[in-house]
């Protein structure tokens, strides 16, 4: 499946950092980087976890 | 067209003598509330020192879905018109509160500016200092036996770590510690001490402005590497801060990372005394637990009971028209006990899973900047107490009485060591 930002909604505090740390990294300046767009199946339940912790809605999984 | 508005409700939760109950009364009202009248109108907050200007009353949000539906649509519901629940003269709504009570994109410029200092891995940087000072806090603790636990230990370490991030010099710390508190605890007498609530609010931001003035000025002389001096360092838009907007910052991070995870840690001890079973669960085994009770801890404490939004237009929730302009209030506290979202929502639950609590806030931009920050200190924290201090207990907590902080004055412990 395919993790989509929505960088406009994003506010960089980094919940899904802390939840799934092999795809999200805030660097320095506060904005989000995506180590990885594609997730394999067995991470599907710590990417939807993310998510949901999202405070802003600003993430997304498609597939 | 002009429209009536409904009757005040006669179960009242803006009054002084409701801030007065202790949270299991209250709980009783919000109870009735979310069942029958989930979004309900209010008579104007008590004990305000300014009227609300209007006059005319408020919306309180009791549901914990109608509180995510506000906090997540700020386009509808702003916080550029403040959002305490009593009129705060717009200067000192200003000068205190920074990006709290700002919106999009002034807020976003502003925020980002500071979040940058509070993402998981800057607090990694500092986790190694925070346990060393929970060490500390339980070394002093176990040297004085019984006391009050709040003064002794809840206050040290929010206090340490927020000014520790400033790099406030030590001589000022206790000052704007307790500055930081007169700005949450204006409407209680014995925070007063005969003051009036305007007067108390004003002399407490001056002491807050002026340090933060002096350490802005400081780090541009001496630049050093810490996050007062990234600040005087920063633009927006091509634009430095000026030293007020720094200021003004600090002020915010004085309030916001103070009273609220000192009266979490204060009722969590509350808690893990009145529910030993839970107690026990994280003492046989921290490491794996703690991380999902930590989120019960701040559910359970709800510290910040309510924030406010003004609508921007006429907008309908829960079969009530709201107007442009109104008062919504958001009830955390009534929130975190709604039976909808939670099972078994009176019991202490180490283990809840899932846990969206909205003790941080209800999603949306303005959610809790020092989320990861307070979470950390409460897991070094209570690691130090549960282990070294097991059969610690708390006493009668003594309240603030306000309609923001659920704030203890004091609350005295026994060691049993
Ligand atoms: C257990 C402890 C804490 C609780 C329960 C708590 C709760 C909250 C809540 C409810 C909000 C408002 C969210 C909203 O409007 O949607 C908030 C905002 C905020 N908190 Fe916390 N907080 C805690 C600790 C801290 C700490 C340690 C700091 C850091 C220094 C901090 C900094 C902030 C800031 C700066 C904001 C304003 C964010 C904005 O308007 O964009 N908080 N907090
Ligand atoms: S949790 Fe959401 S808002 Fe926060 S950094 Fe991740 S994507 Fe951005």
């Amino acid at each position: 499946m395919k993790v989509c930002v929505d960088y406009d909604k994003c506010t960089g505090l980094g919940l899904c950092e802390s939840l799934a740390p092999e795809f999200f990294e805030v660097q320095d300046d506060g904005s989000l980087e995506l180590l990885q767009t594609e997730g394999a199946e067995s991470q599907r339940a710590e990417l939807e976890e993310a998510v949901r912790a999202c405070p802003t809605e600003a993430l997304s999984l498609e597939g | 067209m002009v429209q009536t508005r409904p009757a005040y409700d006669t179960v009242s939760v803006g009054s002084l003598e409701f801030w007065a109950k202790t949270p299991e009364e209250r709980e009783e009202r919000f109870r009735i509330l979310r069942d029958e009248r989930p979004v309900s109108w209010q008579r104007p907050a008590e004990g305000s020192m300014l009227p609300q200007e209007d006059g005319a009353g408020f919306w309180a949000v009791t549901r914990h879905a109608d509180i995510q539906t506000v906090s997540k649509n700020p386009k509808d519901f702003c916080s550029g018109q403040g959002v305490m629940i009593e009129d705060v003269p717009p200067d000192i709504l200003e000068a205190a509160s920074s990006f709290l009570a700002m919106d999009a994109p002034r807020h976003t410029q502003l925020r980002k500016l500071v979040s940058a200092a509070f993402t998981p891995k800057q607090v990694k940087r500092i986790d190694e200092q925070i346990k060393d000072q929970a060490r500390r806090i339980t070394d002093e603790l176990i040297e004085v036996g019984d006391c009050d636990f709040v003064d002794q230990v809840a206050r040290k370490l929010p206090m340490w770590t927020i000014y520790e991030m400033c790099g406030l010099p030590a001589e000022r710390r206790s000052d704007a510690a307790h500055a930081a508190d007169g700005m949450v605890s204006w409407s209680d007498e014995d925070v007063r001490q005969g003051k009036e609530p305007a007067e108390l609010l004003n002399d407490s931001l001056i002491t807050l402005i002026n340090i933060g003035i002096d350490l802005a000025e400081d780090r541009r002389a001496h630049p050093r590497d810490d996050l007062m001096t990234n600040l005087v360092q920063a633009e927006v838009d091509g634009v430095k801060l000026t030293d007020e907007d720094i200021a003004a910052f600090f002020v915010l991070l004085s309030v916001a990372g103070n009273d609220t995870t000192r009266n979490t840690i204060t009722r969590t001890l509350e808690a893990l005394t009145r529910f030993p079973d839970q107690r026990k669960i994280l003492q046989a085994d921290y490491e794996g637990t703690i991380g999902v009770a930590i989120e019960e801890f701040v559910r359970w404490a709800s510290p910040v009971m309510t924030f406010k939004r003004v609508a921007t237009r006429d907008v309908e929730l829960q079969g009530q028209q709201i107007r442009e302009g109104d008062w919504v209030v958001m009830y955390y506290a009534s929130g975190n006990r709604d039976e909808r979202a939670f099972a078994d929502p009176y019991t202490f639950d180490v283990r809840r899973t899932p846990n969206q609590h909205v003790g941080f806030g209800g999603g949306g931009p303005h959610f809790c900047m020092g989320n990861v920050l307070a979470k950390t200190q409460l897991r070094a924290l209570f690691d130090q107490l549960l282990h070294r201090v097991p059969d610690l207990q708390g006493g009668e907590p003594v309240q603030v009485v306000g309609n923001f902080v659920d704030g203890v004055k004091s609350m005295p412990c026994t060691l049993n060591l």
